[in-house]
């Protein structure tokens, strides 16, 4: 929601001419320190907007991207309805590069072709290099019509060289935002009505160098001062910090009750009427706080309706300071009341970050336990994990879904092994020191992980996968019963035993909750259409598989894992129906879903699949070097199951296969080759060979070599057909 | 790691209140500019302090790392 223009601020002619100049960029950045009246700029440039603009307040937890992106797409989706929702519901989907949203947003921009502006406000607070990478990512690509305004303390972490120099980036700094002497008498003189003379007004820019919270501070102070001017003489002839001397100043002008009132409620980030009420154990907060917004600029609406206000950042440093120096209140009483009163609303993140400053360890792992679920399908498992490692061991055992869910957290987040190996002992601890409350849905959901994540062993990863499915089964709510079922016929499928992995698979997708479960469903609806194409029932494998790419699409989940295989089993299903080009189509799109940092047995055998289907096509080099990758990734995984044996077949295939016919090779093969390449339909030796030639048996032996690449075979026979095929052993030039 | 004395100077003079923020650190403020002076255990110190400083609107004058102790 678009914030409202501040009623005692004064209108930046200046400022708001520029943002609007001839040439309009792909980002404007709004750059300044503290103070400089950044988000007032940009929220009185928003007010005067006719076209939509989508307002975002950064803060510190937009260090995951996933958040960012939510806030972003659902703001743009507000002003331009149906622009953002594909994104969204790719980013409710948990392990997707965040990239990929992004796409779908820029998507959603230029399809939608009309103008819009994005404002970040605090950019600065982001964090996370993934987040800026995403920021820097938009910006690129942004469609015309589109632009995108931050305001920001630093400048971002992003290649603003690259952007300046292809005219994207436009930059209003401090030196522009400074209070100039006519902008200052304007505020002081004609907005403020305080009875300055011009040298005074002078002495007062000189004094604050323009700096706006300066000035804005000097305002409220002077106003309700006999003699303003000679405030401004004492203030000018001090050598104190300009916001020190001002804040002291105003706040000493301030009655007890108000200036209690504001130094208890700045730990609280974003205030409404009834949190600060809650807080403070008073009922009168919306009277005070409207008091507030109509006599001093300090207060920043968040929302359009009243309901939600920050103070200004500079400003709740002072009075945070003051808390501390007056000690009026204990902060970690005021952030405990915050958080259950935030708890009491649902509002789970903002209980938690609460507790959190608290210092309330109990309720922080109380309240990840309580969510973790919902957490997790809203797209939260970042800061999910980044919460719970925080926490102590102690409280990680007694909260067995805390190290349970953490494990899957870390799994679907792509972590390095050793995390998941540690958060792993952990959760393994708190199941053997706590058996009375290890349930379970954190058996199975420790289980499931381990067969998607952890495990490269097949015969091990059938084990586990039981495991998570017996355990699965015995939850209550059924949480994880689809994921377990499709985990166990993903590892009996690795494992060869298709009939009971198909059994399993159509256990899993007939479950009624299976359609709400995306990720299990459609992971079971590939497996049900790879073992049908494998198998040769090609109708029934075209139809689940289509299915799973349509559910995939339905749910933001196209680009992502769970998909592939329904990919790889049309694929294979095409090739036997003879509809080559698109068999290759899918499996590359298969291949492509499969690719992790470590290999994988799901990836080799995408390869074996791709290998299949070029082997049909005659692609026979192309082939042979997606089979080398299989077999190279299946010499690393310690128990493989069946994919050896798939890629044997594969290979067998390609040893017998016909070469094609019509198409001439790529590269023409040269005259010393095509020399040997006659002496080859003979039965002679290579030296032999060699000698008729007058060349050693190296040369031969090159000649032979390059034959077999450029004719894509790897035999002498094959070689002598496919020649005869293309026609380069004309019977005229036969030797002898 | 040994800590090392890092000196920070700042435009204006702070008061009391302003020194709160600067817990463990030597204030000393006159010529209308402070000098923030102590100990500093690694980087991610030095740069949370420069963070407070920016968050508290303070002009950064300069840093500097100092060979001795105060």
């Amino acid at each position: 929601m678009l914030p409202r223009a501040q009623p005692g601020a004064v209108r930046r002619a200046r400022l708001l001419s520029s943002l609007d100049g001839d040439n309009v960029t792909a980002l404007t950045l709004v750059d300044a320190p503290v103070g400089y009246g950044k988000t007032m700029l940009l929220r009185s440039w928003c007010t005067e907007q006719s076209g939509p603009v989508a307002w975002i307040t950064v803060d510190e937890a937009d260090a995951d991207p996933v958040r960012l992106w939510t806030y972003v797409a659902s703001a743009v989706d507000r002003v331009s309805e149906g622009v953002g929702r594909p994104a969204l519901m790719r980013l409710a989907v948990p392990g997707g590069a965040v990239e990929l949203a992004v796409d779908q947003l820029l998507n959603g921009l230029h399809s939608h072709a009309q103008p819009l502006a994005i404002v970040l406000d605090d950019l600065h607070l982001l964090g996370g290099e993934a987040s800026f990478r995403s920021f820097e990512h938009l910006v690129e690509r942004l469609p015309d019509g589109v632009r995108v305004l931050a305001a920001t303390r630093s400048d971002p972490p992003i290649r603003l060289a690259r952007l300046r120099a292809r005219r994207a980036l436009s930059e209003i700094r401090a030196r522009e935002l400074a209070f100039t002497l006519d902008e200052a008498r304007e505020l002081l003189v004609r907005h403020e009505r305080i009875d300055l003379a011009d040298e005074h007004v002078e002495l007062l820019v000189q004094r604050t160098e323009g700096w706006p919270a300066g000035l804005y501070l000097a305002a409220l102070w002077l106003r309700d001062l006999a003699d303003p001017g000679e405030g401004v003489r004492a203030f000018a002839g001090s050598h104190r910090q300009v916001a020190d001397y001002l804040a002291g100043e105003v706040l000493e002008s301030l009655g007890t009750e108000t200036k209690d009132f504001l130094v208890r409620t700045s730990v609280l980030g974003r205030l409404t009427p009834e949190l600060c009420d809650a807080v403070l154990d008073r009922e009168d907060s919306a009277a005070v706080l409207s008091e507030l917004k109509r006599s001093n600029v300090f207060i920043v609406a968040l929302d359009g309706r009243g309901e939600w206000y920050r103070y200004h950042h500079l400003f709740a440093q002072l009075l945070r300071l003051e808390l501390t120096e007056t000690g009026l209140a204990e902060p970690a009483a005021l952030h405990r009341r915050a958080a259950a009163w935030y708890r009491g609303r649902r509002l789970v993140e903002d209980a938690i970050e609460h507790a959190a400053a608290a210092g309330d360890e109990a309720t922080v792992a109380e309240m990840l336990a309580e969510h973790a679920v919902d957490l997790f399908r809203s797209g939260r498992v970042e800061m999910f994990l980044s919460r719970m490692k925080r926490l102590p061991l102690e409280i990680l055992i007694e909260q067995p879904s805390l190290p349970a869910f953490g494990v899957l957290a870390a799994g679907q987040l792509g972590r390095p092994a050793v995390e998941l190996q540690q958060l792993l002992s952990v959760a393994e601890r708190a199941r053997r020191e706590r058996p009375a409350s290890w349930a379970p849905l954190h058996e199975a959901i420790v289980e499931v992980t381990r067969v998607a994540f952890i495990e490269r062993d097949v015969g091990v990863a059938v084990e586990h996968a039981r495991r998570a499915v017996a355990a699965a089964q015995a939850d209550p709510e059924n949480t994880v019963a689809v994921a377990a079922l499709a985990s166990l016929s993903n590892a009996l499928f690795f494992a060869g035993d298709l009939a009971q992995a198909r059994s399993v698979a159509l256990e899993a997708v007939e479950r009624p909750e299976a359609p709400e479960r995306p990720v299990g469903y459609i992971a079971a609806l590939g497996l049900l259409a790879a073992i049908d194409a494998e198998e040769g029932r090609t109708a029934s494998a075209v139809g689940w598989a289509r299915h799973a790419i349509s559910c995939a699409h339905e749910t933001g989940q196209a680009d992502l894992w769970p998909v592939a295989l329904a990919h790889l089993g049309l694929a294979s299903a095409l090739a036997r129906t003879g509809d080559l080009a698109e068999a290759d189509r899918e499996a590359t799109r298969g291949e492509r879903l499969r690719r992790t940092p470590q290999p994988t047995g799901a990836h080799a055998h995408a390869l074996i699949v791709l290998a299949e289907v070029r082997a049909a096509r005659s692609l026979l080099t192309r082939a042979a070097g997606d089979l080398e990758r299989a077999q190279a990734m299946i010499a690393e995984l310690p128990d493989p199951g069946r994919l050896p044996a798939l890629a044997a077949t594969v290979e067998r295939l390609l040893a017998h296969a016909p070469a094609r016919p019509q198409q001439r090779p790529i590269e023409e093969p040269s005259e010393g080759e095509l020399a040997v390449l006659r002496y080859l339909a003979t039965d002679l030796s290579q030296r032999e060979i060699g000698a008729r030639l007058y060349v050693s048996l190296n040369t031969v032996k090159t000649h032979t070599r390059e034959l077999y690449r450029k004719l894509d075979v790897h035999s002498r026979s094959e070689a002598v057909t496919r020649a005869k095929t293309l026609g380069l052993l004309d019977s005229r030039k036969s030797p002898g | 790691m040994d800590r090392r004395y890092y000196r920070i100077v700042v435009e204006g003079e702070i008061g009391p209140r302003y020194a709160a923020a600067f817990e463990g650190m030597e204030i000393c403020a006159a010529n209308g500019e402070t000098e923030i002076t102590g100990p500093i255990v690694d980087q991610s110190h030095l740069h949370g302090l420069l963070g407070r400083i920016a968050d508290l609107g303070l002009t950064l004058r300069s840093v500097s790392q100092l060979n001795t102790d105060p």
